[in-house]
């Protein structure tokens, strides 16, 4: 919404946005599958009233609607809302460590919640950059470039910030290195979010539905990122594996 | 609670770029399909014609026809994003019967439109051409050939390259034509202060001149729902398709309201200014020479954006009907990189340029072509409009969301819009757009049997969008 139009809250729009949060938990307690007549009558609000809300919760995402087109379940923006508390099973913790063992880099594990980028399991003795960065520009990053190659619509609107002086800042040329990446599934960044560091990382992959549901990245200096050979991706790729069942 | 439908973890429509147009792209599509540019140059002259000095209040009678239209539609298209657009939404309330005939009339009226519209960029290019180089051009026949050619490779082309680009190129196009043909329209009619060579519009006919107006008026709207086929591609496609379609008609009601009140004022001005008026050619003497050529100039952008727009909707409803299994799967095969329905371009677009190709070489004056291609796709619409305010408050009431608005919204659209179709079938001259449209649904008829028996499933699956799937949901747990 644009600033003009959100100026001044008057009239009964408190009593709307009223509503709108009353409904958002209504769904929230009843879980997925709730139906517009339900919330309606549990609220207490005039269906039509009630269907409007609906429609404009849905539109922003905050909702989803079922695929009968009946039910109602909170949509993955509202996830920002209340963020997930980011504790992982000791077993991925320890296939981590057996991965730290193995390389001499920097090994993170993340986690893509919406758009945002968040260390599930940070390498304690090569710390990475602050998470907030890396989900301000994901364009820039192995990470980030893994979740836009699957879900281009978290790019960014407007220029893409030239962070170094070798930042892919075009969008075509991007666009073509993503498709690169859901190709390969590898992603890789050499000098362009710092310029002496590189970073490399693939992704894991929820065994049921091949979701996208994390990324493995391993940091070092930016030209050990760019001659690192197939050998190192393989390790790579074998322990993003190992993890898949334990994240999912 | 009832039980929780199962969630699928991939859409049934994978292979479009999903979730990725903004506003803009997805208020181009619609814009574009509707080209209110060349439609504001030609309304006003066919609704006068029949409606005489009363002209404004048939296109204001259309403009709240396509209003209750446009309010079916919204029920929808803030409910579920489909890439098959209008017979995907009638699907999810007549059921298969209702979809499959919603489905032959937008592919009817979508693939006639592209028809129609590459006939109209070749003919205005051929009286551009005839207007600026009367002395050495000829027969422009081959040129008028040259332009369907050309265009259709290149709306091919940007159809491939994606939505982002073609709703980009679609709006400056747009956007252009507009405003020079408003400026056009209103410097002119100042200019001459209404004492133009052209008689006075006829004083009014009365209430049936009124009412045989608005077909007319309401064909020129035809095409602002095309947003809804890109439900799949859109950003927020809750939001911004149902304002796509509701800006366009607007938008449209009051360019061709405008129109229509400074055609009455200064009615000389038109007819004199195009190919489509009575005085076609005697423009330059009147009105100086680069007002034609400037008002050509736009009406031939306007076309050309529609054929593309018309295109990318008609593609992505074949490739709906082609992962439902009602049409050849071939169609539903998309670019790898592009991610758009390219299999579907490239069987229709060759189809589709032929048949202006094949009416223009054998002497088919474009006007005539033009305007036989645009009734049958006129007819098509409508009757795909029906069946939406039809499906509309059944789709509301199997989902336990209906209120009275829609069930009088539907109850006043519905027989009108059959209405206009009758009048359209009857008021035809010549028998040759009653026999085709009789033809066509012959021709559905025997369609809906045959694949009833091949392939009953694939009927009984019509109506695939966007679903939710699982990763749309929030389920509280770490991801």
């Amino acid at each position: 919404m644009s600033p003009a139009e959100a100026g001044s809250i008057g009239g009964r729009q408190p009593q709307a946005v009223r509503s709108a949060l009353a409904v958002l938990e209504v769904v929230a307690a009843a879980g997925v599958g709730v139906t517009a007549k339900e919330i309606s009558t549990e609220l207490r609000i005039p269906p039509a009233t009630t269907y409007r809300l609906l429609n404009l919760l849905v539109a922003e995402e905050y909702l989803v609607r079922l695929p009968d087109l009946r039910g109602f379940a909170l949509g993955r923006r509202a996830a920002n809302l209340a963020p997930a508390p980011l504790a992982i099973p000791t077993a991925a913790r320890t296939v981590m460590d057996a991965l730290r063992g193995r390389v001499r880099w920097g090994a993170h594990l993340a986690g893509f919640v919406g758009h945002r980028i968040v260390f599930l399991d940070p390498d304690p003795d090569h710390p990475p950059a602050d998470p907030e960065e890396l989900t301000r520009h994901p364009h820039a990053t192995a990470l980030g470039r893994l979740l836009l190659a699957e879900h281009e619509e978290h790019l960014p609107h407007g220029s893409l910030t030239r962070l170094t002086p070798a930042t892919l800042v075009d969008r075509t040329e991007l666009r073509l290195r993503l498709a690169e990446i859901a190709q390969t599934g590898v992603a890789r960044q050499c000098g362009e979010f710092r310029a002496d560091y590189g970073c490399l990382a693939v992704g894991v992959r929820a065994p049921g539905d091949d979701r996208l549901v994390a990324g493995l990245a391993l940091t070092g200096a930016a030209a050990r990122v760019a001659t690192a050979g197939d050998e190192i991706v393989e390790v790579l790729r074998a322990h993003a594996a190992e993890l898949a069942p334990l994240l999912a | 609670m009832r039980g929780v439908p199962v969630l699928r973890a991939r859409s049934p429509v994978a292979g479009l770029r999903r979730r990725s147009l903004g506003p803009f792209g997805v208020l181009a599509q619609s814009v574009a399909t509707t080209a209110p540019a060349g439609a504001m140059a030609a309304v006003p002259l066919l609704v006068a014609a029949d409606a005489g000095r009363d002209a404004p209040w048939s296109v204001a009678v259309a403009a709240v026809l396509v209003g209750l239209v446009v309010a079916c539609i919204a029920v929808f298209a803030r409910r579920m994003a489909a890439a098959g657009g209008l017979y995907s939404f009638t699907a999810k309330g007549l059921g298969a019967g209702g979809a499959f005939a919603c489905a032959v009339s937008v592919v009817v009226g979508y693939g006639l439109l592209v028809a129609a519209a590459l006939v109209g960029a070749s003919w205005y290019a051929r009286a551009l051409v005839e207007r600026a180089w009367a002395d050495v051009a000829g027969d422009t026949t081959l040129i008028g050939v040259a332009v369907i050619v050309v265009l259709a490779g290149a709306i091919a082309a940007c159809a491939v390259r994606g939505i982002r680009l073609a709703g980009r190129v679609m709006l400056v196009i747009e956007g252009f034509s507009i405003a020079l043909i408003l400026t056009v329209l209103v410097v002119l009619a100042v200019r001459s202060g209404g004492s133009g060579s052209a008689p006075p519009v006829p004083d009014s006919s009365g209430f049936g001149g009124v009412a045989a107006g608005v077909l007319p008026a309401v064909a020129a709207f035809i095409g602002f729902d095309s947003a809804t086929a890109l439900g799949v591609e859109a950003r927020r496609p809750f939001a911004t398709v149902p304002r796509a379609v509701s800006v366009t008609a607007v938008g449209a009601a009051l360019l061709y309201l405008t129109a229509t009140v400074v055609h009455l004022a200064a009615p000389g001005v038109l007819p004199a200014l195009t190919v489509a008026g009575t005085l076609g050619g005697s423009g330059p003497i009147a009105l100086g020479a680069w007002a034609p050529l400037l008002l050509d100039a736009g009406i031939i952008a306007s076309f050309s954006a529609c054929t593309l727009a018309a295109l990318n909707t008609l593609v992505r409803v074949l490739f709906s009907l082609a992962r439902e299994g009602v049409a050849p799967a071939l169609l539903g095969r998309t670019h790898r990189r592009h991610q758009t329905p390219a299999a579907a371009v490239a069987v229709t677009v060759p189809v589709l340029a032929a048949a202006p190709v094949v009416g223009t070489l054998a002497g088919v004056p474009p006007q005539a072509l033009l305007g036989g291609l645009l009734a049958v796709s006129a007819v098509g619409f409508l009757a795909a409009y029906l069946m939406v305010c039809l499906a509309a408050p059944r789709f509301l009431a199997r989902i336990g969301e209906l209120t009275r608005g829609v069930v009088v919204v539907a109850g006043v659209a519905v027989p009108a819009l059959a209405a206009v179709v009758v009048v359209a079938l009857v008021t035809a001259t010549g028998p040759l757009l009653p026999v085709v449209v009789g033809a066509l649904v012959l021709a559905g008829v025997v369609g809906w049997f045959g694949l009833r028996r091949a392939r009953p499933e694939a009927l009984a699956g019509m109506g695939v969008y966007d679903e939710t799937t699982t990763a749309d949901v929030h389920t509280g747990s770490a991801r």
